[in-house]
């Protein structure tokens, strides 16, 4: 490293250090986020900043390692959360969080939205989606299976690498999605699908890392992730295979808090929410489709991402009731 | 108070803590609002769950100790070029976070590793699939023979000089050795190891769903599952007693099955060992040292492939994380290495002054209790015994490292309690006579033996803290952000590369605390 | 040599060099075969260097060791004619006070019966016949060096070395302690070198002295004229 860099760094150490949060008299916003959201490479720096430059206010975050444990902390803290809006709530885990009692109405109008099914709830609003999808990279696999169905059924179809549905988002998603495609026979899909299942890991994170590192042909991800490769990596030889029973729907929920220090600035930040502003920062950001389609439309690493004819979706409701039972069938059907 | 317990006052202030703190933690979890299920609605599940957990931490322990305790011998055996940075590696590898774990066993197991890319020249087919028991039991291994070899070796080393020159006065056949000084200093610490091992296995969490191949878990999982999707605390609570119970019986009955053997009196001095020269012993000793490196070192060395991308990570946001992460580590290491020191002192006491072996065997299984005790769900009931008196985000700042230092706590009692014990019956009477009591008995008789130990302790719990991300997961935020915290974001933003040079840079740390300790605890320099 | 070394058995050391970065030991002793040799002289003088050297446990860098006109410098420890003492940890605490003696006939622990007779009558020599099934930390400081002399009977070795064997005792335990190995050194022929910080406990049973300090042996000669203060100024220190 450079002497200049060096100094650089130890001076911005010392400055970080030093000073561990601006001490101005400008109200706080208190956002909780997850990791990837606020990190280095998610969207959280512009969306702090545009909103800053609108606001006179300042945006603070706290992050949760990840999505799913946003709801379990908001449980852990009670009223006596810090958080004013939360930003990154699962759909999945949509029904827990409202029943904490802990969300207020978003009061932002639903209409416009982007996503492939209606939006009426009036306490989480969506800010971003993509949908469940197997990912390969066409280098190596030549013809990706056409359907669910195609995979599941051909014993000498690609391997995949998935997630655990007890431990995580895409995981739970696969198991709605199978649940949607097969109803009551999931279960023996299972058991199709189990000797070309590689491993199950405990989080997305792991689930791509091996798959690109070469453990299996195809990992269950989101039908963005090509996106990231082209626009990050220049990369086009990773594709998500498009399935003709279509694709089970992934949403990502804010929401702003009954106990919020300044209501009024909480509900701005909703509404800033659905802006452009925010909206533009979401696809190459979290790599997901805006939930409202910004007036510049989306950059072109989105072009050519599979649109699946159809959005699968079961209602949070159904979810909480029923995810015991599906993760019970899962793990008869799958277990060695 | 008695002048006979005099002596376990710290300890025993330091066991009600760990059992206040386990007791408080969960009753405020089990009493949290909110509709809970109990245990009724997962039986046939969780009854599976455990019959797995048990049978892989049984077999990961067995082959654990297998490999580690000949690596030990031969360690102690051998002098060779670079056995200060075998050690190191050692070191390392035993406090690898879970993740780094199995990206390094697939980088050298898996479909496109190493071991396959080698069968392939050879024209061998992918014959080997590591996903399933042998992922789970390697991992194992790779973590936790390490972690023998390192507290055997420094239990070989308290062989009394004596008993060396006697050994070779009487000249002992290599057998001899290894029945009459080995195996007895071994003995002393196999019960607290193998429970050690089997804890941690038992509670193994990442590992055992990445590299198991699915549809299995351990309890932990369960508990992960009540806490973070079903919201249903009082299960977690009632689920980690279940695992408190199971792994105590666990620990008591290993503790009961291998009696704690009288300890000789320690004497650390470069005695050339007589059973250096035998041939059969030195052919013996270059294999197992060859089988060491061999499963150990291919995962490591894989890590490296990540060294191009560690100057490209160095930006200001790494270098806070690695201020934050090593500023949390040295706190959790002096809180570790601090209650491991009352806990050992009370135990000797215990055992010594009081005569009381099962007041001992208290002091010598709360460190087992700790591991027991699921990090998820001691946190988030801190959590909610906490937040109405400090606000969350600040209790972080106190219960990081209290938290980790509970995490090392087990680690760090391994290595002092044996010393301590035997400066106990070395000089114990003389202390007493002197009135040598606390600071001062520590200093004056303890610490020459202790500060060996002490060091491999301290760097080792500074390493494990360093690495942990378990509790990070709960208790970070974007103030709190360690380490292992920005692995995982990088890892979730595709950033697979920079994960790879964190998780780098996580073990070089434990390697160079690693090599800087064990020149303080090897006696042959 | 001397040409009566073959018939008359003695430890000869000459010139017999220890080095070490901080401390360089030169030895020079003769001990007539079936003597009790005192040795004497300040705590860090080398006296238990010197021992350890004639035991082999130190290399010897030069000059000659020989006993009975053997030399010793080239045999490892147990090919040496002897057995040694030390202050502590003589004893193994997990094995009974027979089995730390048979160590000295069978390091497997599998005697014969002829080899249980030899441990049952050290232990006999010692009168330790009723404890022999004790462990270490059962018995007195007393009674572990006996089985650690009686262990060192049982291999029936020419030559014993005790290095400061009875510290840890009270006096009147000591001089007892120190008659018994006279009398067994009489019993048995055998040549004893001892070393010791209580010269007055010794001295008027010793056949010979040796003062040892700085590395060498000072002075050597009959026990009631060693510790003559006129001989070396170190001699003279010693005895304040």
């Amino acid at each position: 490293m450079h002497l200049r860099q060096t100094i650089a760094l130890a001076a911005a150490l010392a400055l970080g250090l030093a000073v561990p949060a601006s001490a101005q008299t400008k109200p706080v916003l208190t956002v909780y986020s997850y990791s990837s959201f606020v990190g280095k490479y998610g969207p959280g720096k512009t969306v702090k900043e545009r909103f800053e430059a609108v606001c006179g206010c300042e945006v603070a975050y706290v992050a949760a390692d990840d999505a799913g444990s946003l709801v379990g902390r908001l449980r852990l803290e009670g009223e006596s959360t810090k958080a004013d809006v939360v930003v990154g709530i699962d759909m999945n885990l949509a029904a827990e969080a409202k029943a904490t009692g802990l969300f207020a109405p978003h009061g932002q109008p639903l209409t416009g939205l982007a996503l492939p099914t209606p939006w009426k709830d009036d306490a989480l609003l969506p800010f971003d989606w993509g949908y469940f999808a197997f990912v390969y990279d066409s280098n190596k696999l030549k013809t990706p299976p056409a359907s669910l169905k195609d995979l599941v059924d051909n014993p000498n179809g690609p391997t995949v690498v998935v997630q655990d549905p007890r431990t995580s988002a895409p995981g739970l998603g696969l198991l709605l999605w199978m649940r949607q495609v097969y109803g009551d026979k999931a279960p023996e899909a299972w058991g199709k699908l189990k000797p070309r299942i590689v491993t199950v890991t405990k989080g997305w994170s792991e689930a791509y890392g091996l798959f690109l590192k070469g453990e299996a042909d195809m990992v269950l991800s989101y039908s963005t992730s090509p996106a990231y490769h082209v626009g990050a990596e220049k990369k086009t030889n990773y594709r998500a295979a498009a399935f003709n029973e279509g694709h089970y729907l992934h949403v990502e929920l804010a929401g702003m808090l009954r106990t919020a220090k300044d209501p009024e600035l909480a509900k701005r930040f909703m509404a800033f929410v659905l802006s452009d502003q925010f909206q533009s920062a979401m696809p190459e950001g979290n790599w997901m489709f805006p939930a409202r389609t910004p007036a510049a439309g989306l950059p072109a690493s989105f072009n050519g991402l599979i649109e699946p004819a159809r959005a699968l979706l079961f209602a949070p409701e159904e979810v909480q009731s029923r995810r015991r039972a599906f993760t019970d069938e899962w793990l008869n059907a799958t277990a060695r | 108070m008695n002048g006979r317990l005099r002596g376990q006052l710290a300890g025993a202030l330091v066991l009600a803590g760990i059992l206040a703190l386990v007791a408080g933690s969960l009753g405020a979890l089990a009493s949290a609002a909110g509709a809970s299920d109990g245990l009724s609605g997962i039986g046939p599940y969780l009854v599976r769950i455990l019959a797995f957990s048990t049978a892989q931490a049984a077999l990961s322990t067995l082959l654990s100790l297998a490999l580690g305790v000949p690596l030990a011998l031969a360690l102690a055996r051998r002098r060779f070029p670079g056995r200060h940075l075998a050690l190191a590696a050692l070191g390392a590898a035993a406090v690898m976070p879970a993740i780094v774990v199995v990206f390094a066993v697939v980088a050298v197991y898996g479909r496109g590793g190493w071991l396959s890319g080698l069968l392939a020249q050879f024209g061998i087919g992918p014959a080997f699939r590591v996903y399933g028991w042998p992922g789970i039991l390697i991992g194992h291994v790779l973590l936790n023979a390490p972690l023998v070899a390192r507290v055997a070796l420094d239990a070989l080393a308290r062989v009394p000089a004596e008993h060396w020159r006697l050994a070779r006065l009487l000249g002992f056949s290599p057998l001899a050795v290894l029945r009459h000084l080995d195996l007895p200093v071994l003995r002393a610490e196999l019960a607290g190891l193998a429970s050690l091992v089997f804890l941690l296995c038992f509670t193994s969490f990442a590992i055992v769903l990445t590299l198991g191949g699915g549809g299995r878990a351990s309890l932990e999982v369960a508990i992960f599952e009540a806490l973070r999707v079903d919201l249903d605390f009082a299960r977690a609570a009632a689920l980690s007693v279940v695992q408190i119970v199971l792994c105590g019986t666990v620990a008591l009955a290993l503790h009961r099955a291998v009696a704690r053997a009288p300890v000789g009196h320690t004497l650390r001095a470069a005695i050339p060992r007589p059973d250096r020269d035998h041939r059969g012993l030195r052919l013996l000793d270059g294999a197992v040292l060859a089988l060491g490196a061999l499963l150990i070192l291919p995962p490591l060395l894989s890590l490296a492939a990540a060294l191009p991308h560690l100057s490209a990570l160095l930006d200001a946001d790494v270098a806070r994380a690695l201020v934050t992460s090593l500023a949390i580590a040295l706190a959790s290491a002096g809180l570790a290495t601090g209650m491991a020191l009352a806990l050992a002192g009370a135990a000797r006491s215990a055992r010594l002054v009081q005569r009381s072996g099962r007041a001992a065997a208290l002091y010598d299984l709360a460190p087992a209790l700790v591991i027991a005790a699921p990090p998820f769900a001691l946190t988030a009931g801190l959590f909610l015994l906490v937040r109405r008196a400090v606000d969350p985000a600040l209790a972080g700042y106190a219960l990081l490292p209290l938290m980790n230092a509970l995490g090392a706590l087990p680690f760090a009692y391994r290595f002092l309690a044996g010393p301590a014990m035997a400066g106990g019956e070395r000089y114990g009477r003389l202390a007493d006579l002197l009135r040598l009591r606390g600071l001062a008995r520590l200093r004056i008789v303890d610490w020459p033996l202790l500060r060996r130990p002490f060091a491999a302790a301290f760097a080792m719990a500074m390493a494990l803290s360093f690495g942990d991300f378990g509790v990070v997961a709960l208790l970070g935020g974007s103030e709190l952000r360690t380490l292992p915290y920005l692995l995982y974001e990088r890892l979730g933003a595709y950033r697979l590369d920079e994960a790879a040079a964190l998780g780098l840079l996580l073990v070089l740390v434990a390697f160079a605390l690693a090599y800087a300790s064990s020149r303080f605890t090897d006696v042959s320099h | 040599m001397p040409p009566d070394s073959a018939s008359h058995p003695r430890l000869v050391l000459d010139e017999a060099r220890v080095v070490y970065p901080d401390f360089v030991g030169r030895y020079s002793l003769a001990v007539e075969a079936g003597a009790l040799c005192a040795v004497v002289g300040p705590s860090g003088g080398g006296k238990t260097t010197l021992l350890h050297l004639i035991a082999g446990f130190e290399t010897a860098a030069g000059g000659s060791l020989t006993f009975a006109g053997r030399d010793l410098t080239a045999l490892a420890p147990a090919e040496r004619p002897l057995a040694m003492v030390f202050q502590d940890h003589n004893l193994f605490p997990h094995l009974t006070a027979f089995q730390n003696v048979a160590l000295g006939v069978k390091p497997s622990l599998r005697p014969d019966e002829s080899e249980r007779q030899r441990v049952a009558e050290a232990l006999a020599a010692v009168e330790l016949s009723g404890l022999a099934e004790r462990r270490p930390g059962e018995m007195s400081g007393g009674q572990r060096q006996r089985v650690a002399i009686a262990r060192a009977l049982v291999t029936r070795k020419p030559l014993l070395l005790l290095d400061e064997p009875f510290g840890a005792l009270d006096p009147g335990l000591r001089r007892g302690m120190i008659r018994l190995v006279d009398d067994l050194r009489r019993a048995r022929g055998i040549t004893v070198l001892l070393t010791i910080h209580t010269p007055a406990d010794i001295l008027d049973i010793a056949n010979t002295a040796a003062f040892v300090a700085d590395g060498e042996v000072v002075a050597q000669g009959a026990p009631a004229a060693i510790l003559d203060p006129a001989r070396d100024p170190r001699i003279a220190a010693f005895l304040g």
